[in-house]
């Protein structure tokens, strides 16, 4: 293999890893508030990273430079999204879980 | 643009105190100084020509002489100072009234120094702490305007354009069709867009510049970002789940529409915080972990957003918590 597969390789598999951790923290974390940090942090590097391995993968100038864009504009979008669900949740008064509600 | 009736109003008041004392109305502009800023010889332009024309008004209102006892001054303060929160406005206007023994202060009640952030009610707060009389000028307003669509100029409509043709070139095969094709979108973007598409007047040097500092904060961000998600993922790994959410106000020192986004975004990608709303310059940020938050108050974004935006200089501004904020403890 050479040293650009081996980076598409680690790439798509790290993009995995944290795309897998978005999933976990959704399930596993307690309320909206942060349920929204898995999903805007963990879900944007694993998409970006995945992205990344494709940018690689092609090896055109064009489709890179398109996988470029894309991963800008979900750096731009993804939070965005999150503070729209974030925000439209405290507009509603849900309370923030805090580690008193835990006992 | 009700400076025109607030300036009536004063004067009318003036003329009428006059009667019995000597009066003197001050106008003053509090300079929107970013003394780093290239743009800051055209703003002390705009505000001598905003003081020229209150003279002007000021003329008119009197009907062309002014009362024996009414002397009449303008002056652009705050100039070489860098006021980035309405209480620095407060102090700049408050050490002008105390040194000429002013006891009464009119604010325009559509003055606001911080572009699409509103501060007048901020300001008129930090102004009460002194024994000023504080007043908004009693004007009609004549409607509300709509914030998001203003009358584009010229160079709006040429910035979008060329910013749409440019990508849309970018993405294309350069084949003499693609010239063509990204001409009528472009222009179909820049008519429709154009009037949202920027809060303020855009200026290439400033542009330029902004891009390339922008150049500069993205490695730093996406350092950020890394860190963030090792240790979301060691969080949501952990067995025990060792998180601790809280949600804190942090009052940044950015100014404008694009400045807030930027950090209100940025905040989003790092470390445990999450931006849950913003008014003013407040941000109500939802914290996952302890850690994250004496991130925060570190200031480290909000210098490095700063530093995109207004330069090197303004990154040299305190961080959060040098200024005596850190969360959870200010009353918004």
């Amino acid at each position: 293999m050479t040293p650009v597969e081996w980076a598409i390789v680690a790439l798509a598999l790290l993009g995995a890893f944290f795309g897998g951790v978005a999933a976990i923290g959704i399930v596993r974390l307690p309320d909206i508030y942060t349920r929204a940090h898995a999903a805007s942090k963990s879900d944007t590097l694993g998409a970006v990273l995945t992205i990344g391995a494709v940018a690689f993968a092609l090896q055109s100038d064009l489709s890179t430079v398109k996988s470029i864009f894309l991963i800008v504009f979900m750096f731009i979008t993804n939070p965005t999204a999150a503070h729209a669900i974030a925000r439209a949740a405290a507009d509603q008064d849900i309370e923030p879980w805090t580690k008193e509600d835990d006992s | 643009m009700t400076v025109r009736n607030t300036v009536a109003y004063v004067v009318d008041r003036g003329i009428e105190l006059a009667a019995d004392r000597p009066v003197e109305l001050h106008f003053v502009d509090v300079a929107r100084t970013r003394a780093v800023d290239p743009d800051a010889q055209a703003e002390l332009g705009a505000a001598s020509d905003l003081l020229d024309r209150i003279e002007l008004w000021v003329e008119e209102d009197t009907g062309g002489e002014t009362p024996e006892n009414l002397t009449v001054i303008t002056d652009v303060i705050g100039a070489n100072q860098y006021l980035f929160s309405p209480s620095d406005y407060a102090d700049v206007l408050l050490e002008y009234a105390d040194d000429k023994d002013i006891d009464r202060i009119v604010l325009d009640p559509e003055y606001s120094p911080g572009g699409s952030v509103p501060m007048l009610r901020p300001l008129e707060f930090e102004l009460a702490r002194d024994d000023v009389e504080i007043e908004q000028a009693p004007v009609d307003r004549p409607t509300e305007q709509t914030v998001l669509a203003r009358a584009a100029s010229f160079r709006k409509y040429l910035t979008v354009f060329g910013a749409s043709y440019l990508f849309y070139m970018l993405l294309s095969s350069w084949k003499p069709i693609d010239f063509a094709t990204g001409f009528l979108t472009a222009a179909l973007v820049a008519v429709l867009l154009a009037p949202i598409a920027f809060s303020e007047q855009p200026s290439f040097g400033r542009i330029g510049k902004q891009t390339i500092r922008m150049l500069i904060y993205a490695p730093y961000l996406l350092k950020e970002i890394a860190v963030a998600n090792l240790q979301i993922a060691y969080v949501v790994l952990h067995p025990d789940l060792p998180i601790d959410p809280e949600v804190v106000e942090l009052r940044a020192a950015v100014w404008g529409d694009a400045a807030v986004t930027t950090l209100a975004n940025s905040i989003t990608l790092t470390p445990g915080t999450l931006t849950v709303s913003v008014t003013d310059r407040s941000f109500s940020i939802h914290s996952l972990t302890a850690g994250a938050r004496e991130d925060l108050f570190e200031g480290g974004l909000e210098r490095a957003v700063r530093f995109v935006f207004y330069g090197r200089d303004a990154a040299a501004i305190a961080t959060p918590r040098e200024r005596g904020d850190d969360g959870g403890h200010s009353d918004g």
